[in-house]
């Protein structure tokens, strides 16, 4: 059923009875030619992108609970392509772009909102890293703007401008960047890639490899019986060094838990999102009217999904900093996601040394922006078996050959990335 | 000309303005006294001289150093435990360097001795609500079972390292603690302190160690 | 999450800064041991790159920075966050012996 104005009317004239399910609900067939384990964004995104652009359709995402019910319904929606390194820069505007024709690509309202985003600065040294990540941004053409204080005070009048320790000197600001309703890309993911064939399991959890004598994985083990596969590919993050242990793989990866909030609605006020630059707190505000707000890792291993109050003081108090006027709005929820935190703040998207399984890993914090690009960068990685042109330095082996991609310039601490 | 001395002053030069604040009445909820002219020492052991340390310190102070987080009245000064085999010590200032250089001879070859005397700021907070405006900022559970006269504790105070200890009650019989900051943050607690205790109303003042 | 500190009792965790999996050790390797260098490398990688990244119990360094500023090793659930043991970490206090050159 195609989605329009005009089926909307229809529906409405009858009673909106004739609506039919999103996606079927198959049970497991013996063999596909794909198996994604995770019904994430990306792993759903990598099905849709195998069924649409690579012409593979035998295609199964097994999901162990309800599509979207991992990170991907547990972050802050921010959508933005500001980043600086090489690797990063064309990657993430693959994905922005990407972002930009989803809605129409999908045939779903994904609510995709360019409302803009401002990475606030604070010092001179501060704005001499924004304006040289801007530059870097703008010769990749991608849309960028350094504002100085005034500007700053024109988009958001109401910010903190008379703290002296930390004074807003001005911003980096891509107007493109925005937020998008996060479950409706999970089920936009999910409705186009199973109208192309895709089978969506729920409620099927991986167990095990299936490997031949040579070691090749030949299919999987789940809690649904045995499926057996061309190629596995694996984009459970949060979880992968869980499911990478049932292979016998160990990775340059660790498990954090960051927590996020949300207010109770109040009328507009915040127009795109706002990152404080000199404490970690960032903050939009929902189309419901609720403020979405979040701040650093916990900071300990963590497979929780649920963070302590030290991290809940610190991001209010970073909020309190930069935003006083918000002291006086309730927090309505909070929540806490498994971050993949990669040793260089940077995903992992490639083969493994296994024959026949495929990672897409280490999202740290920043998978929700990625999901269309590393859905497009996955299913090519698996349809092609070499790495999509844009995704080309997201190796596995990057560590081991000093190639690592670190955004922060942290080192191999994964809680300080 | 500047406004500059070369004279020790107190870190709450400013923010100390003696009298009563917050809520007026007959008796104030909370007294916060800054505590001067102390000689203040942190002893610390030398590896594999945690025994060497508690014999001179045995013999200096005549009391047993605490080797858990506690605080020991010994004569002339009080022993507050601050880590694994270390401690401060606290005395009036009478003589500063004869205190410093009779600790310097006790403690020779067996612990390591800093002189911290103008580095931090004695706060003491007593009175009926005291306990009640402490709870507001800190995360010690200060009831007290857990926490009865002559216990010490490292923490955590708004980010400021805070050693605070539990006094022998005041002569009203309510709790009194010690509060010893960093001087450069005494300024920042002192402010807490006197917000959590506006609505108790507090009479602030400053003393000399006695 | 409250930490027991063996030193300062039980702790809220704010006090507290964490370090990481407490098991891989520095590898060792002696000048001119003959080691081939991919060896070595190989050792290294493991060390400053791999991680076990346990769900379950893992045994982990914390720093009590804000009290005591001991080093200790937890024992920590990582799926539940409950403690099993909390553990002054080797060397805290004056415990350690006089290392030659000190």
């Amino acid at each position: 059923m195609k989605y329009s104005i005009f089926s909307l009317a229809k529906a409405a004239l009858s009673g909106h009875q004739g609506w039919t399910r999103a996606w079927r609900d198959p049970a497991p067939k013996s063999h596909y030619d794909v198996i994604i384990i995770g019904g994430g964004g990306h792993g759903l995104a990598t099905a849709y992108f195998l069924a649409n652009e690579y012409g593979i359709r035998n295609v199964a995402v097994l999901e162990k609970g309800w599509i979207g019910s991992g990170n991907a319904g547990r972050n802050t929606t921010i959508i933005r392509s500001n980043y600086g390194l090489p690797g990063n820069t064309g990657f993430y505007e693959l994905s922005m772009k990407l972002w930009e024709r989803m809605e129409q690509d999908l045939n779903y309202n994904a609510m995709v909102s360019q409302r803009g985003i401002i990475n606030l600065y604070h010092s001179d040294a501060q704005r001499d890293a924004f304006a040289r990540r801007g530059n870097t941004m703008r010769i990749n053409g991608i849309d960028a703007e350094l504002l100085d204080a005034v500007q700053i005070r024109k988009e958001l009048p109401f910010l903190n401008y008379d703290s002296p320790r930390f004074p807003i000197m001005g911003g980096l600001m891509q107007r493109r960047g925005g937020t998008a309703r996060h479950d409706a890309v999970v089920w936009g993911y999910a409705r186009a890639a199973d109208q192309r064939g895709v089978d969506i399991i729920q409620n099927c959890e991986v167990t095990g490899f299936v490997r031949d004598q040579n070691g090749k994985v030949t299919g999987v083990e789940t809690s649904r019986g045995k499926i057996s596969a061309g190629k596995v590919g694996m984009a459970v993050a949060g979880n992968t060094s869980r499911v990478a242990a049932m292979a016998g793989m160990k990775l340059p990866i660790e498990s954090h838990v960051l927590q996020a909030f949300v207010t109770e609605a109040i009328k507009p006020l915040i127009p795109g999102v706002v990152t404080f630059g000199a404490g970690h707190f960032y903050i939009s505000q929902s189309d419901k009217g609720g403020l979405v707000f979040g701040g650093d890792l916990d900071g300990y291993n963590s497979y929780a999904q649920r963070g302590n109050m030290p991290v809940v003081e610190d991001v209010c108090e970073g909020g309190m900093a930069v935003m006083p006027m918000i002291g006086r709005v309730r927090m309505l929820r909070q929540w806490g996601g498994i971050m993949d935190m990669s040793m260089d703040g940077t995903p992992i998207i490639d083969k493994t040394p296994i024959d026949g399984l495929y990672l897409n890993a280490g999202w740290c914090y920043g998978g929700f922006k990625a999901t269309p690009a590393s859905g497009l960068v996955f299913a090519h990685l698996l349809a092609r078996d070499e790495p999509h042109p844009e995704a080309a330095r997201f190796r596995l082996d990057r560590f081991r050959r000093g190639a690592m991609i670190d955004e922060k310039g942290q080192g191999a601490q994964p809680n300080l990335h | 000309m500047v406004d500059y001395l070369w004279n020790t002053q107190s870190p709450l030069q400013k923010a100390l303005v003696a009298g009563r604040h917050g809520v007026a009445g007959a008796q104030a909820g909370v007294t916060l006294v800054e505590v001067r002219d102390l000689v203040l020492v942190q002893v610390m052991a030398r590896r594999g001289k945690a025994a060497d340390t508690a014999k001179a310190a045995k013999k200096l102070f005549g009391v047993d150093a605490p080797n858990t987080p506690k605080a020991v009245a010994g004569k002339s000064a009080t022993l507050v435990w601050s880590g694994p085999d270390q401690f401060t010590v606290l005395a009036p200032r009478t003589d500063e360097s004869s205190q410093i250089d009779a600790m310097s001879q006790a403690f020779s070859g067996a612990a390591s001795l800093s002189d911290q005397s103008d580095g931090r700021c004695l706060i003491r907070v007593s009175g009926p609500r005291g306990r009640d405006a402490i709870a507001k900022f800190s995360s010690l559970d200060l009831h007290d079972a857990a926490f009865p006269v002559g216990t010490a504790a490292n923490t955590s105070v708004d980010h400021t390292a805070v050693n605070c200890w539990r006094e022998a009650n005041g002569a009203d019989g309510h709790p009194v603690y010690s509060m010893l900051v960093f001087t450069s943050f005494a300024d920042s607690l002192w402010h807490a302190i006197v917000d959590s205790s506006l609505e108790y109303g507090v009479d602030t003042s400053r003393t000399r160690a006695a | 999450m409250r930490i027991a500190c063996p030193f300062c009792g039980e702790r809220e965790n704010g006090e507290f800064t964490y370090l990481g999996d407490a098991s891989p050790k520095r590898p060792t390797f002696a000048v001119d041991s003959g080691e081939s260098p991919e060896r070595v490398e190989d050792a290294f990688y493991d060390y400053v790159y791999l991680r076990d990244n346990v769900a379950g119990f893992m045994r982990e360094y914390w720093y009590h920075g804000g009290g005591c500023r001991s080093w200790l090793i937890a024992e920590r659930n990582t799926v539940t966050h409950e403690f099993r043991s909390v553990t002054a970490a080797p060397g805290v206090g004056a415990s350690k012996p006089v290392q030659a050159g000190e």
